[in-house]
């Protein structure tokens, strides 16, 4: 019975216990909430999603190389003010420049980190903890408790979250969900072919081996903080045009929603293993989970932090459990094969 | 005489106000097995991390193959053809194998073209006369055979020089017997191995010269036709030293202190029944991954045993956790120093005393630290642990003395059983005897012990029986007197029945 689990590689296993979960989720809110299965709805979910994704996407290559981007939050909000600061100045720059703006504001953000944690060698948690609190703060101090508003927004910023790619029936996928996925489909090509990304794997895995094996595990670290920066800088543009309105607290608690989603979606949090598929399931079941709360009269808005919370601990749980269960079956099938004797003999060599 | 690929020359190290190598000369030949011995801190280690590029030396040309380097960090030293294996296989236990093999190579292209990447790793593997799965993750791999990946990796980037630390530390005789065979095709293929060890029989079975270290100076270098075992260890301590001398009679015996029946855990090992007596030595022999440890870490209730019986002193004894163990007296000295055994940060005394605190309770509940130094001090004199003082950091003494601690710890317990998980993995020839010594008086006084060890002469020299442990299963126990290495050996590779013992 159990003959099929062995053959079968953990990760896939994974996504499709996820994408099971994220089935049975849906269908259980389809229950539960009136108009649930509508265009609407897949619109609001689908645009929510792409927001969360790109930064899961950062956050899963500093997870994978056995770090953490605590910061992110922070420097959503603080790419999506300033670059409506940038455009309320200068409504006449080019699309592609104001999005450059966007990632190279949150790759500037994300290299602080990254000298800090790979150079200085402080623990990414302590480090991101603080300039979580330090990007807001001059956030905070920047703003003057003003806020940027739809009205003073270039009119291609304020439509383009209903500007829609394409449509598959009722089903429009609009641009910005377009540009998650392209992302996705990009750093998941790139983990899977690029040989210079397969070292965050590496680094991840074992710093020591990396070490001797001459990779530059500081600049590897450094890179994939530079990145989640970058990710969560064009998070913050996406977040700026979907909601016009941008006040100092904007993408607070972003950094306990992407760490969910990246260990739910089965990247390892102690570095080393992790794939986008996972992440972009991760994302898509925690944001679902998200919103339909939203809309359920049953639960109270201030439960959705502590399910979220949950979510990660299951995850985690599951996990372990999991792979403890393989681990059992490895080593009693090593049991049995030795009993048969059907276990090759290392050959000599000559 | 050939050129030499790798010539070191009078070759100094200082750390702080030590010096850890001081005048060193070394030349390795294109294929040879050049073996490197001496005790540790003798400065073998500083001279591998001075050849990989971890270290610079202080003074001292290298020359590779007639032309000076400076061999600045361990990527030069890679593109020099100089490559090391450790003792701890330095793998990346979520890639596999053959990724691990290439993860060093720069000329593959920026794409993985992960079916030419299989079968290149493939032709590595069989390079090795071994085979193994290059498509399996490196975390499901045995000790050898990430070992073998580790060599894999180091001859796919065309190395000249391969170190080899320590490489048969933790494995069973039929994987040291293919890791030599490993060397010996390398040394085929033209290329120098500097082969590092402590077992002196690897050395005469395998090296072609071999170099032994002192004190951070080098003491002689000749082909091994023309030094003796004898002659090697007085070069290596300074003096000369008794082998072991194999056991020729079981020592006299008391009552009998454990039985068991049985014993088994789920998926683990199964079939173990023995007894015990009060002054006995009984030594668990087997191959790695025989499951020679995961008996003892039943008896003291670390992975308690899920069927089979326990009886203690005729009493039946449920031994669920170490504590339970620990209140049947009895002891576990663990293989692994780092994880189980010593708090590395802690000073000596406080290591001693951790499982004894409770009797060094003075007034007001709190630990009469008078009374702790005192009980080190015993310990430190008994057990001669070089230290000048107990107050010192654990992690600061060489593994021979860290053993004598981990070993008071135990004994400070007054355990009625003590079980030995690889007393002397990793320490040097001199502190193995001592060691051995501790144990025999040990047992002279009525402490039942079990021994688990992979090294056949230390077995042969402690034993007054031997339970040899297959693949999870009991093969058979031998009396001292009828024991012999082969037949050990032939019972823990399977190659006879067990219905033969």
């Amino acid at each position: 019975m159990t003959g099929w689990l062995r053959s079968v590689h953990p990760q896939t296993l994974r996504v499709t216990a996820l994408a099971l979960v994220l089935a049975l989720v849906v269908l259980f809110f389809g229950s539960q909430i009136d108009n649930y299965y509508t265009a609407r709805m897949f619109n609001r979910i689908s645009t929510s999603v792409a927001i969360i994704l790109l930064i899961a996407i950062g956050q899963a290559l500093v997870v994978i190389t056995r770090n953490i981007d605590l910061s992110v939050g922070s420097i959503v909000g603080f790419t999506a003010y300033l670059v409506g600061d940038l455009l309320v100045a200068q409504p006449d720059l080019h699309p592609l420049v104001v999005v450059a703006a966007a990632m190279a504001l949150g790759a500037a953000l994300g290299a602080v980190n990254g000298v800090v944690v790979a150079y200085g060698r402080v623990p990414a948690i302590i480090v991101t903890l603080g300039t979580l609190a330090i990007y807001r703060t001059i956030l905070v101090e920047y703003s003057d408790a003003r806020s940027i508003t739809t009205a003073n927004l270039p009119k291609w910023v304020v439509e383009l979250p209903q500007a829609t790619l394409f449509s598959i029936g009722d089903l429009d996928i609009r641009v910005t969900v377009a540009i998650a996925l392209g992302v996705a489909l990009v750093v998941h090509l790139a983990l899977t072919r690029l040989r210079a990304a397969r070292r965050l794997y590496a680094v991840g895995s074992n710093p020591d081996a990396a070490a001797i094996a001459g990779i530059n595990a500081e600049r590897v670290v450094f890179t994939a903080f530079l990145l989640s920066g970058a990710l969560a800088g064009l998070a913050g543009f996406v977040f700026l045009a979907r909601f016009g309105n941008i006040t100092v607290v904007a993408g607070l608690g972003f950094e306990l929603k992407s760490v969910a989603a990246v260990v739910v979606g089965g990247v390892n949090i102690f570095g080393g293993s992790g794939t986008v598929v996972g992440v972009v399931l991760g994302t898509t079941l925690v944001d679902v989970i998200d919103n339909s709360l939203t809309r359920w009269a049953l639960v109270s808005e201030f439960w959705r932090d502590a399910l979220l919370g949950m979510l990660i601990l299951i995850a985690v749980a599951a996990d372990t459990l999991m792979n403890r269960y393989l681990d059992r079956l490895r080593r009693k099938r090593h049991m049995a094969e030795l009993s048969a004797g059907t276990l090759p003999v290392p050959r000599e060599a000559g | 005489m050939p050129e030499p690929v790798l010539a070191l020359d009078g070759i100094a190290k200082s750390f702080a106000l030590t010096a850890a190598l001081a005048d060193v000369s070394l030349e390795l030949l294109p294929g040879e097995i050049h073996a490197l011995v001496g005790e540790n801190g003798a400065g073998k280690s500083t001279l591998i991390k001075i050849m990989t590029g971890v270290h610079q030396p202080d003074a001292g040309t290298i020359r590779l193959a007639g032309t000076a380097v400076t061999i600045a960090d361990t990527q030069a030293a890679q593109r020099l053809g100089i490559a090391a294996i450790y003792q701890e296989p330095m793998v990346f236990p979520d890639l596999d194998v053959a990724e691990n093999i290439f993860i060093s190579h720069r000329d593959l292209g920026l794409w993985m073209d992960w079916r030419r990447l299989h079968e290149a790793a493939r032709r590595e593997i069989e390079r090795l006369g071994v085979t193994l799965d290059v498509r399996r993750a490196a975390s499901g791999l045995t000790l050898a055979e990430q070992q073998t990946v580790e060599i894999a990796r180091a001859i796919s980037l065309d190395v000249k020089v391969l170190i080899m630390d320590e490489p048969t530390a933790s494995l069973s005789a039929h994987e040291v017997a293919r890791l030599m065979a490993i060397a010996r095709t390398l040394k085929g293929q033209g290329v120098a191995v500097l082969y590092i060890t402590h077992r002196l029989e690897e050395v005469f079975e395998l090296a072609d010269r071999v170099t032994v270290l002192r004190d951070g100076r080098h003491i002689s270098t000749k082909p091994i036709a023309e030094v003796t075992p004898d002659a090697l260890v007085r070069d290596m301590v300074g003096r000369a030293v008794d082998h072991f001398v194999p056991k020729a009679a079981a020592g006299p015996h008391g009552e009998r202190v454990l039985r068991v029946r049985g014993l088994a855990r789920e998926g683990v090992f199964t079939g173990v029944g023995f007894d015990l007596h009060a002054g006995e030595i009984l030594c668990f022999s087997g191959l790695v991954g025989s499951r020679r440890t995961d008996i003892g870490l039943a008896l003291f209730g670390i992975q308690p045993a899920t069927s089979g019986s326990i009886e203690l002193d005729g009493e039946a004894a449920q031994i669920e956790s170490p504590k339970a163990a620990m209140g049947h007296g009895i002891a576990y000295v663990s293989e692994d120093r780092r994880k189980l055994g010593l708090a590395m940060a802690l000073p000596i005394s406080a290591n001693i005393s951790l499982p004894s605190l409770r009797r060094l309770l003075g007034k007001l509940g709190l630990i009469d630290r008078r009374a702790e130094l005192a009980m080190a001090e015993k310990h430190r004199e008994r057990l001669n642990i070089r230290t000048h003082s107990v107050a010192l950091e654990v992690g600061k003494l060489s593994g021979g003395n860290q053993q004598k601690v981990m070993l008071a710890k135990w004994l400070e317990t007054e355990p009625r059983l003590l079980i030995f998980d690889e007393p002397t993995r990793g320490i040097d020839v001199g502190a193995k005897t001592e060691v051995h010594a501790i144990i025999n008086d040990l047992a002279a006084r009525g402490v039942a012990i079990i021994v688990i060890s992979s090294d056949l002469p230390e077995v042969m020299a402690l034993a007054d029986r031997v339970l040899v442990m297959r693949e999870g299963r009991q093969m058979g126990i031998f009396a001292i007197e009828d024991a012999t290495p082969e037949g050990i050996m032939s019972l823990a590779t399977g190659e006879r029945p067990a219905a033969a013992a």
